[in-house]
């Protein structure tokens, strides 16, 4: 065990507006933690800068004891955390399988394509996401719920130790989040660490033991989500100068 | 002479001769940058147009040689036309292919160049457009200056001054601002983007005429000069910042002055080729120009 | 070291025990599926595409025997060379998705480096072609750094602009006329020797696409940013690509030097930059053979333009010199804007559907 995620002083600025404003939180391995706050409160710019798509412009990250602030995403990649996207991606020109297969071919999937297979190591993961029966498949044809799920395998295949989920839920129908939900729990029962984001409370406060709350850039509170959900600011960013919150 | 008079003799040229170039560049990167910061296109066919322009101003003129009049009007309607076609037929429907429009463009800038070696009234040889300015050069410090290049550069900065009031307070001017800021939210303010777009586009024709009328006159038309203006227009945009009318305009005489620079103090060759490593320069450093806005991916 | 592996086979293997029920489906799948898979890849031989392209690869092969062709010949050597011109360029832009529009300098330069070497040097035009390759090759390297970061129109005029620059120097270097030995082979022994490069390299450009670092090339095409997600290198793999894609446009530069007997300014001629587009376009983007196929239609019909139009002097002479690239140019727009997957894909549906009508199914 031990600290997976050190991130200390974080800001991010685009010209004026400070999306990210001097974060710091620390994450242990094996935790399963929610990231909220309401729309354009900086959730996506801080995981962008953690998994590297931006530089911050003050402050550091380390990765088990490692400072990654800066690196390239590949790298960061490479040394053992995924993502997924808030607006789902995928390589629209190839299969599922390959769509997953890229990522095991990545430095880090390598270490466990070169001894199972590439096609062995791809389909797997596929399947432990259920879709391996579409597997030859565009992912254009693919409904937005298997879309979250292809996510996923992509990202499983570099094999990280932690993984960040930004906004997985976003678009889903009910069934299709209890999907993602089991699979989430599945790979907490791995000893994944998770780090997922959204701005819907009601999925992430179920789901998750602690929660960070980000309003407007600024680190408001980290705790148990009903300590969270009646904190003033929170409630006051999500409902206005507002009452209770059930 | 001695050597400070004729270093002092040759800046002067650089000065002169580089305004030229100068003018004549801003006019052309001007319409360049206007399509790519509205449109978001890159017209590859930029320099075919200027071909077109000068091809058919160099024709009309052998035809009616005494009335300069029809042959302005002629080559008006010609690249109107073509740039309405251009935007009906190529720019619009291709407009979310990346890789579609700058084939198609690039296409239609072979295409150019191969008509005007084919038509049964012209060939491949250089010629020389007849110059319409009469009137004997200035004397100027020493410099023969011919007339037609005073032309050029207060015609290009009459042009130049009233595409920046236009855009800045004409309503057609503003709606052109809008799409080029955001075009969604261009659109749902009940503005026409996709007729803004050809508009910019006709503009960017107009501006090429322009230089045809008021620089053309006197110099060479050759079938391949479209692609060294479309380089030439590429470097300076690239320098000045794309969509940025001062950049733009910056841009042209900064290179118009190092190309004409270069003529005069290393040599010719290397006056192509620097705008050229210009663009690599900045493409790698400050790909958003000296003036541009950095451009959000 | 060994730690890790086991480390990482332990997690591996926990993640199979807890996926147990999809898993067992999947494999078994899999497994079951494996002599099929053997099967499929003897299949894969008698198809129908395969079919197509060893029949053409007969009457490539065949057509020396037939009389008179001797002029025709010429033609197709000349096709062949662009064939390998286009596939490169299909490679880098098809597959990776980096747009050039300067491929011609990597052409011009490896014919130049070469000739240069047979001059000084005296090597055999077998060497200079691929020592000219390699030149080419870092040629590419020198342009791709700047460049990688380029996307879209500015990566594609900033190859032209180099390719534009290493053309002015050209015009002011002389031609040169080399003496080497390729062409005072029997003619019949040069059409063979070109057909075997152009088999050879576009099957190797073909092996690669299809391996798993042509996926890679192809994520990055599809998606850069998630390929970075997905913790590849994609700087490194562009670099990979443009290396691949100038080599073999090195080869054919290097051949069409060695075919002519001379190099100048005209080796390095933005329109076959041009051409390498039109053809790889037509044939269709993304399939490397198409590329031969939209070589063969430019030459083919060029020729027939030539034999048109020629004759009858004059001006029409210039619309048999002219005719062929300005109908490609508005061939090419059509197809952009109609066909864009090129006319070779659904051409070769179209005549699998015919061939299938025809035998009964």
């Amino acid at each position: 065990m031990g600290m997976i995620l050190e991130v200390k002083n974080l800001t991010k600025k685009y010209g004026g507006l400070t999306a990210v404003n001097d974060m710091s939180f620390e994450i242990m391995r094996g935790e399963f933690i929610g990231l909220i706050g309401p729309n354009g409160a900086g959730k996506t710019t801080l995981f962008n800068v953690i998994s590297g798509f931006e530089k911050p412009n003050s402050g550091s990250i380390r990765f088990d004891g490692m400072d990654i602030t800066g690196l390239k995403p590949f790298r960061i990649v490479n040394l053992g955390i995924s993502r997924t996207f808030q607006l789902v991606r995928s390589f629209r020109y190839l299969t599922t399988l390959d769509n997953v297969s890229v990522a095991c071919l990545s430095q880090r999937g390598k270490e466990i394509s070169n001894i199972v297979g590439i096609n062995n190591y791809a389909s797997t993961l596929l399947a432990s996401v259920g879709l391996i029966d579409k597997a030859r498949l565009p992912p254009v044809i693919l409904p937005h719920g298997d879309l979250r799920r292809l996510e996923i395998a992509k990202a499983l295949g570099s094999n990280p130790q932690l993984l960040l989920l930004d906004e997985p839920f976003s678009g889903l129908s009910h069934e299709e989040a209890e999907g993602i939900i089991s699979l989430i729990n599945k790979l907490r029962e791995e000893g994944l660490t998770i780090f997922i984001t959204g701005h819907v409370l009601r999925e992430l406060m179920n789901l998750v033991p602690r929660v960070i709350a980000m309003v407007q850039g600024k680190f408001v509170i980290d705790g148990p989500p009903r300590e969270v959900a009646n904190h003033k600011l929170v409630l006051e960013a999500y409902l206005g100068r507002g009452e209770g919150f059930a | 002479m001695n050597v400070i008079d004729q270093v002092a003799s040759d800046l002067f040229s650089v000065f002169l001769f580089g305004s030229v170039q100068g003018a004549v560049f801003s006019l052309l990167a001007l319409g360049f940058s206007l399509v790519y910061g509205v449109g978001g296109v890159m017209n590859l066919a930029h320099g075919g147009f200027y071909l077109a322009t000068m091809y058919t101003f160099y024709w009309c003129i052998k035809v009616w040689e005494q009335t300069i009049l029809m042959s302005i009007i002629i080559t008006l309607i010609v690249i109107v036309i073509i740039c309405i076609l251009t935007f009906v037929l190529l720019i619009k429907p291709l407009q979310h292919t990346e890789i579609g429009i700058l084939m198609a463009t690039f296409a239609l800038a072979f295409f150019f160049e191969q008509l005007v070696k084919v038509l049964p009234w012209s060939d491949n040889q250089t010629h020389w457009v007849p110059n319409i300015i009469k009137g004997n050069p200035i004397e100027l410090f020493g410099i023969n200056f011919p007339v037609r290049y005073l032309w050029t550069i207060i015609g290009a900065i009459i042009v130049v001054v009233i595409i920046y009031i236009f855009i800045s307070k004409a309503k057609l001017g503003k709606s052109i601002r809008a799409v080029a800021q955001d075009r969604e939210a261009a659109q749902l303010m009940g503005i026409n983007a996709n007729l803004i777009i050809m508009v910019t586009i006709i503009i960017s024709g107009l501006l090429v005429a322009f230089t045809t009328f008021l620089y053309g006159a006197g110099e060479e038309v050759y079938p391949s000069m479209g692609w060294g203006f479309l380089i030439q227009s590429f470097a300076i945009v690239v320098l000045g910042g794309m969509g940025s009318i001062p950049g733009s305009v910056l841009g042209a005489f900064i290179i118009g002055y190092s190309r004409t620079f270069c003529s005069y103090f290393i040599g010719t060759q290397f006056a192509e080729i620097f705008p050229i490593i210009i663009i690599v320069f900045m493409l790698v450093f400050r790909p958003q120009g000296l003036l541009g806005k950095k451009e959000v991916e | 070291m060994l730690t890790k592996i086991r480390q990482l086979l332990s997690i591996y293997k926990k993640s199979i025990k807890n996926f147990f029920p999809s898993l067992k489906a999947g494999t078994k799948n899999i497994i079951k599926d494996l002599p099929n898979q053997l099967n499929n890849v003897k299949m894969r031989i008698f198809t129908f595409k395969s079919g197509l392209t060893i029949l053409c690869l007969i009457i490539l092969i065949l057509f020396p025997i037939f009389p008179e062709t001797e002029y025709y010949i010429s033609i197709l050597m000349y096709a062949m060379i662009f064939a390998i011109l286009a596939a490169s360029w299909d490679f880098l832009v098809g597959f990776v998705g980096q747009i050039s529009f300067g491929h011609a300098m990597f052409f011009g330069i490896s014919g130049y480096s070469g000739a240069l070497l047979i001059q000084n040097l005296g090597i055999s035009w077998f060497a200079s072609i691929f020592l000219g390759a390699i030149v080419a090759i870092f040629l590419g390297l020198f342009i791709a750094t700047p460049c990688l970061r380029l996307k879209g129109p500015y990566l594609a005029l900033g190859t032209q602009a180099f390719a534009l620059i290493l053309f002015n120097l050209m015009l002011s270097q002389k031609e040169l006329n080399i003496t080497q030995s390729f062409t005072d082979l029997d003619y019949i022994l040069q059409y063979f020797i070109l057909m075997g490069f152009m088999i050879i390299s576009l099957s190797i450009m073909l092996i690669i696409v299809k391996s798993k670092l042509g996926t890679i090339f192809k994520s990055i095409r599809d998606d850069q940013i998630c390929a970075d997600a997905s913790g590849i290198n994609t700087t490194k793999y562009k670099l990979i690509a443009f290396i691949i894609s100038s080599f073999f446009a090195g080869i054919a530069g290097g051949l069409y030097m060695v075919k002519i007997s001379s190099v100048s300014y005209g080796n390095f001629l933005p329109l076959y930059s041009f051409y390498a587009i039109i053809m790889a376009a037509i044939g269709g983007l993304g399939t490397i053979t198409g590329a031969a196929v939209g070589s063969f239609i430019f030459f083919i019909i060029q020729e027939i333009f030539s034999e048109l139009f020629s004759a009858s002097g004059g001006q029409m002479e210039a619309f048999a010199n002219y005719g062929p690239v300005l109908v490609f140019a508005l061939f090419l727009i059509l197809v952009i804007r109609f066909a864009d997957q090129g006319i070779m894909k659904p051409a070769v549906e179209r005549l699998k559907e015919l061939f299938d009508l025809l035998m009964g199914r």
